[in-house]
């Protein structure tokens, strides 16, 4: 179980460090930087009601407000050009029940670890930073529906541009070594996890996921603390939320403050009936073909994307211009990218750049001379280590999930 | 000495940047995240637009209509059915197809291009004029059985068909006693972050607003 993959570096991007507790009431001001949404300055995702009006909620800079309540707010995709790690108040962010907290208190805070295990636990938020090893991993938390708007036809659900989605260097104790605290029960199957967040109306089902024991006990699954050397924001799921790498953000659930390990698959409707995909391998279908059969949503496909170049811009002709990019996958990281100026017939490689660890944003470039005067179809195409690339057509499936086709940008030239 | 003071230094310096705080050193205030902004727009008032208000709204913001891509009937008839089996949504059956119908009318291919939200004023002063009427109860308690009843209940104490099924349930309108009109009329407008409670400054008309507060008060009676 201790086992680290071949070909799996994980250990390297796991930093060990202890660090000392603290028990003290934080803070901040106001959650909402007092700013009225309908004066705000907004930005146009390029599909049918794509207007989103930038709005600063509290600890985040403006962000493309999708909805107010419960809150889901996208990162501008011009950020991810900035910093290989997303600013944690320009993280994404998205609730599916607006029965928030209004407040935490860090004193009387307790992680619950219960169900099948020896001896159910009840941590302090102290405790958790004392006496266990502390870890960091950088990974990218990715919404299930990032880029959700883009399906053709449009399916119904959140209309995501490609910003819900975020790279940190995340923080905290392993899930296992809480679950090996506690002594897990030789009947144990699943680990289901709760935050604090609650329903507005009771007969709304709470949103809890659960993970299979072998994916909840592997290393580099964590109960995380903080977030680029901060504390987790309100928004993320202060004070705790976990860090499932390579997996969709629907298992990192936030404000986390229950852990049940369970003797049978969980039955709860998050699991059963949400988030759940198209049984064939492709996860797909055409549209209006009937599902015969849904998986659960789990792990990441591989993506690819241009950072610094929006659609239709128009650049210089005849002078050296240099494309940069992210790509990422599940976490078996990425071998290659190749990148193209003629829509995909003809393909170079780019230059990979500094690897943060399988997990991670890896950000790459690709430098071409324009001639002036012409238009370019800008692309580029990620293939990790175990040769999976991205798709040259876009898959289609009722939910919107799990997109990853080649992405297009134009460019004019001068 | 020194060193142990500079490492306590140093370690209290971490751990407090690692919890977050503030450097002004407000360190004693609790998170709060009551301030979420309040929903920036709301439903266009049109036939049906008092079911949207009435139970769309206990969950999440008119957003969640008005972002979706334009959806043909059966869509959004499938939405509204999921919201009521499987989310909880105490629509009754026989409102589901006025629902549908009002959806249609804000967000569909026909009619083309549909509805346009109403975008919300951030005002929490009273419009004068809806004070200085004396308020009819007999109209007051006609709006409240129509806006407010569902919740609140036909003696206003919360226990309407939905408002115990709330989390947190649904205000007890006869302990209104001592707010004044202005916190009364400030919570309608702007509804109650944090509870099922949405902002009615869209419909009813605002200047019907002394009626309903007039009634309001009968209940405490």
């Amino acid at each position: 179980m201790d086992e680290i993959k071949p070909g799996i570096h994980r250990r390297r991007f796991l930093k060990g460090s202890l660090a000392l507790g603290a028990t003290i009431l934080i803070n901040p001001k106001g959650l909402w930087a007092n700013q009225s949404p309908n004066m705000a300055p907004y930005a146009n995702l390029p599909f049918e009601r794509g207007r989103r009006p930038l709005v600063a909620f509290r600890q985040k800079r403006p962000l493309m407000v999708m909805t107010t309540r419960p809150p889901q707010l996208e990162t501008p995709f011009h950020i991810f050009n900035d910093d290989i790690f997303t600013p944690n108040d320009a993280f994404f962010v998205r609730w599916h029940l607006a029965n928030i907290p209004r407040e935490i208190d860090v004193n009387t805070f307790r992680l619950n670890i219960r169900g099948r295990v020896n001896q159910s636990l009840s941590l302090s938020l102290e405790e958790l930073k004392t006496q266990f090893e502390q870890v960091e991993i950088a990974a990218v938390c990715q919404c299930g529906g990032n880029s959700r708007g883009f399906f053709q036809p449009r399916v119904p659900g959140g209309q995501w541009g490609n910003g819900a989605m975020g790279n940190a260097n995340w923080k905290g104790i392993r899930l296992r070594d809480l679950l090996r605290r506690a002594g897990i029960e030789g009947d144990a199957v699943q680990v289901r996890f709760d935050g604090l967040d609650q329903p507005v109306a009771t007969a709304t089902p709470d949103f809890r996921k659960s993970l299979n024991l072998e994916d909840a006990l592997l290393e580099e699954v964590l109960v995380a603390h903080s977030m680029n050397g901060e504390a987790l924001p309100m928004l993320n799921g202060f004070p705790l939320r976990l860090v499932v790498p390579g997996w969709y953000a629907t298992y990192w659930v936030k404000m986390l403050n229950d852990i049940e390990v369970l003797n049978q698959a969980d039955q709860n409707f998050w699991t059963t009936h949400a988030y759940r995909l198209p049984a064939d391998p492709c996860h797909c279908v055409q549209p209006g073909e009937a599902l015969t059969g849904t998986v659960p949503i789990g792990k990441m496909t591989v993506r690819s994307f241009i950072t610094n170049l929006e659609n239709d811009r128009t650049i210089p002709g005849g002078k050296p211009c240099t494309i940069k990019g992210i790509t990422f996958d599940q976490g078996y990281g990425i071998d290659r990218v190749l990148f193209s100026v003629d829509g995909g017939q003809q393909w170079q490689s780019a230059q990979l750049g500094k690897d943060y660890g399988d997990f991670s944003f890896r950000p790459w470039e690709a430098k071409f001379i324009p001639e002036p005067g012409s238009s370019y179809a800008l692309q580029s195409l990620a293939i990790n280590r175990i040769g999976e690339s991205q798709r040259f057509s876009a898959r289609w499936n009722p939910s919107g999930y799990l997109r990853n086709v080649i992405e297009t940008v134009n460019v004019h030239t001068t | 000495m020194i060193l142990f003071r500079i490492l306590l230094f140093v370690s209290l310096g971490v751990t407090g940047l690692a919890w977050g705080l503030p450097a002004r050193g407000d360190d004693q205030e609790r998170v709060s995240i009551l301030d979420l902004p309040p929903d920036p727009i709301s439903f266009q008032a049109g036939p049906g637009s008092d079911i949207a208000n009435s139970y769309c709204l206990i969950c999440h913001s008119a957003e969640y209509v008005y972002m979706q891509p334009p959806h043909l009937r059966d869509q959004w008839m499938e939405i509204v059915n999921k919201m009521k089996t499987t989310f909880g949504c105490p629509i009754p059956d026989e409102q589901i197809s006025r629902l549908v119908d009002y959806l249609i009318s804000q967000n569909s291919i026909q009619p083309s291009p549909g509805g346009t939200p109403v975008q919300q004023e951030v005002q929490n002063e009273i419009a004068g004029e809806a004070l200085n009427h004396p308020g009819d109860p007999q109209k007051g308690k006609t709006l409240y059985e129509q806006y407010c009843l569902n919740c609140h209940g036909a003696g206003g104490k919360g226990d309407g068909p939905i408002g115990q099924s709330l989390i947190p349930p649904a205000a007890n309108l006869t302990l209104l006693g001592k707010k004044s009109d202005k916190a009364i009329l400030d919570t309608i407008r702007n509804g109650r972050p944090g509870t099922a409670m949405p902002s009615w400054k869209n419909e009813p008309n605002q200047s019907d607003m002394n009626d309903l507060l007039v009634f309001l008060r009968t209940l405490s009676q």
